[in-house]
């Protein structure tokens, strides 16, 4: 079953169309992820989901039914820019969005919640004494504080130390085992590879990739080796049959042309360096987004690529 | 609307809970009365240095009668029962009339008034008893650095021409002694309406009215409704324009609709009101009923006064918060702000007109309509006339009307913009917003 339905939705600012006939489904308790460059219409998309934008056309569902704002209270929704009120206390500024969510005992969950987050000792303070790291902290717990069951997080990740973004990772993931539907967007493509159940990509305000990480990568086929050799990138240069090479430095990513064969380019490789690792792989999903969102492509180059794959 | 509710307690509590709510509450019956106040201290603090005034009399017949007239204003006119000086003392300098160098007399006068040797100069034609019109001799003229603002002017115009009706009439051969009656003069007192005590059913004898009653009460109901809309209705609109530029909105928007965010914070600037001016209209009652000036309390208006505040603060309220919605930056809200405010200061300006004349084609107008009802029909309420009883109720049906179109619209156009950014909608786009929503 969907609990989010976006049937054919478009929004346009003046001659700028920001989201281009996109329809999506994301099915009750998975983890759905949203990738695509900066302006590609992500924000858009989810604020028109939360009815804070209205489509020009198409029709939004959530829970089956038209979203006219009366189900603000099953969802949990965490902007890209931040907002609090400086002059409140954190504890205060908890319950009164627990208070705005219909939850029963606002100050208890408050409670719960910055202890679990590790801000009890700032429950008193005035949230403008917050560091970046914990103001964003709380901005998630304002998000889930009425436990939704839809959560809708725009970069959640973004501006965190690995040690907060664990402790929302883990939140999120033990939501989700609740029973929510987990919506993020993100620009950490291995996040997005490592949680989301469903990863869907937009460009240009047009849907360009939906569906599983395995379904995506194989459309992209097994195109991508990964390389460990005592002659690094030098070695490298010249070999028919590499479109692209990844430099990590102590390993490389090539990506094949179409008709290459990997024996042939192994046997290259082999002839020039001594190889330590030679692994064929999918390419990666930050491979995949720089493909499709590399500036110098055009919007009708990457459906045709994108095409062609499928 | 418990979520609206929500957001206001919270909108009310930030509010009232800060020092500047606090200060704001102490400084502005200080502010409002301090108008009042300066000129009640200071109307009587006239200048009472002697003033010596030079006349020249072309005519000749006046030097006695002014130097006996101004012995006597200086004995009896210028204190008060209690012998206290209440206006300056006055002596005349009788200056011989030069014909030839009538000019240049003057202008020596005039040297000596700038030095501070004379305080004025009078010149009295010498055909004044019979004046021809626009003879050069048919005029008394006062010479003064300030003698359009003069009072002894006034004082020297009243007792000369006394003395000159008396001379024409004493040519007509009527008696000196019938003379002094001729020029008795009796003032008509003002008086109020007389009434019938509801408990006793005695006839209540009619009450002096003053010219600070009959001013006062309209003028301090109409300031605290102004002050009531500068202090809750009007701010929110920068307190929207930060809300959305500081992102808070948004956070705001994923818990609430845009239209229980705006009523929200409208009810919250309400409840500041409504506090305040319950304050001070509590705290004035008690006041002037401990000072047993109760002639002074408006009773038959003050449920007025919280009717048409409550409608006004609603409906400028929703159209700031619109408008604030409209807003990227402060710039923006700096700009919007004086149109945005025009409505509410154009009644103050209207004031003075509508005291003087509350049944005037001019004032009904007005009162009449929606954004400016609230203000000047409780204006006109609050004076002493009895205004017709349709007036107050057309007013009423009209302002709800049209607040309920201000929320409406203000709520359209507050959630068409409370998230977009760039460049600030023109008006043509918020007419669309209105229309499409």
């Amino acid at each position: 079953m969907s609990v989010i339905e976006l049937d054919h939705i478009t929004k346009s600012y003046g001659n700028h169309i920001a989201v281009d006939d996109l329809s999506l489904q994301v099915p009750k308790g998975s983890i759905y992820g949203f990738i695509g460059p900066n302006g590609s219409g992500k924000t858009t998309t989810i604020r028109m989901i939360m009815n804070i934008l209205y489509p020009d056309n198409g029709l939004i569902r959530i829970f089956g039914r038209e979203h006219i704002g009366s189900h603000l209270d099953s969802i949990g929704y965490l902007p890209e820019e931040r907002g609090l009120y400086r002059k409140m206390k954190v504890k205060e500024l908890v319950s009164f969005y627990g208070e705005l969510k219909n939850v029963p005992k606002p100050a208890r969950e408050a409670d719960f919640w910055l202890e679990k987050f590790d801000l009890t000792k700032w429950a008193g303070k005035k949230a403008e004494t917050l560091s970046k790291g914990m103001s964003q902290k709380l901005q998630f717990i304002i998000a889930i504080i009425n436990r939704p069951d839809i959560i809708i997080l725009d970069e959640p990740f973004s501006g965190l130390d690995p040690v907060n973004a664990e402790i929302i990772k883990e939140v999120i993931l033990d939501l989700r085992q609740q029973g929510a539907t987990v919506l993020f967007s993100t620009h950490d493509m291995a996040v997005a590879e490592k949680m989301c159940d469903f990863i869907f990509m937009i460009y240009k305000g047009r849907k360009i990739l939906d569906g599983t990480l395995e379904s995506i990568q194989k459309k992209y086929g097994q195109d991508t080796i990964l390389i460990h050799s005592e002659g690094g990138v030098s070695v490298l240069d010249g070999i028919p049959g590499i479109e692209k090479i990844n430099d990590f430095g102590l390993m490389q990513e090539i990506r094949m042309n179409n008709k290459a064969d990997n024996q042939q380019i192994l046997a290259a490789i082999m002839a020039r360096t001594r190889v330590m690792k030679f692994e064929i792989a999918s390419p990666s999903l930050n491979d995949i987004f720089i493909r499709i969102a590399r500036p110098e492509k055009t919007e009708n180059n990457e459906q045709s690529s994108y095409n062609s794959q499928t | 609307m418990n979520k609206a509710l929500i957001i206001a307690k919270r909108e009310y509590r930030a509010a009232v809970r800060t020092k500047g709510f606090i200060l704001a509450l102490i400084l502005l019956p200080l502010f409002m009365g301090g108008g009042l106040l300066v000129f009640t201290l200071f109307k009587d603090k006239v200048d009472l240095d002697d003033k010596r005034i030079a006349v020249i009399d072309h005519s000749g017949l006046f030097e006695d009668y002014l130097a006996s007239a101004v012995e006597n204003r200086n004995r009896n006119e210028i204190f008060n029962e209690k012998g206290e000086q209440i206006a300056p003392a006055i002596f005349f300098e009788f200056i011989r009339p030069d014909s030839s160098e009538m000019n240049q007399q003057k202008l020596d006068l005039s040297d000596r008034v700038r030095k501070k040797e004379l305080h004025a100069f009078i010149q009295i034609g010498s055909d004044i008893i019979h004046p021809q019109p626009g003879g050069a001799q048919s005029g008394i003229f006062y010479f003064a650095e300030n003698a359009a603002l003069d009072n002894n002017r006034s004082w020297f115009s009243n007792i000369i021409n006394n003395r000159i009706r008396e001379i024409r009439i004493l040519e007509l051969g009527v008696d000196q002694d019938k003379v002094t009656d001729l020029f008795y003069w009796i003032n008509v007192e003002g008086l109020g309406l007389l009434n019938i005590d509801t408990k006793t059913g005695a006839i209540i004898d009619a009450r002096k009215s003053s010219e600070l009653q009959t001013i006062l009460v309209p003028y301090v109901l109409l300031l605290l409704m102004f002050m009531m809309l500068m202090m809750s209705a009007i701010p929110l609109l920068t307190a929207v324009m930060e809300e959305k530029t500081e992102r808070i909105a948004e956070v705001l928007l994923g818990s609430v609709t845009p239209e229980q965010f705006m009523i929200g914070k409208i009810i919250g600037s309400l409840g500041v009101s409504l506090t305040t001016s319950a304050i001070y209209v509590a705290g004035a009652v008690f006041t002037l009923s401990r000072m047993n000036l109760n002639e002074l309390i408006p009773y038959h208006v003050i449920h007025w006064f919280f009717i048409y505040m409550v409608l006004n603060i609603i409906m400028i309220g929703s159209i700031m918060a619109a408008l604030g919605a409209t807003c990227n930056d402060s710039k923006d809200a700096q700009a919007m702000q004086f149109p945005a405010m025009l409505p509410i200061i154009i009644p103050l300006f209207l004031m003075m007109p509508v005291i003087l004349n509350p049944l005037g084609k001019m004032a009904t107008g007005c009162s009449l309509f929606p954004l400016w009802t609230p203000m000047l029909m409780l204006l006109r309420q609050s004076t002493s006339v009895t205004i017709p009883l349709w007036q107050p109720i057309v007013g009423l049906i009209g302002v709800i009307l049209f607040t309920v179109f201000c929320v409406w619209a203000g709520a359209r156009i507050f959630r068409s913009t409370i998230i977009l950014q760039g460049k600030r909608p023109k008006f043509g786009t918020l007419i669309r917003y209105i229309a499409k929503g």
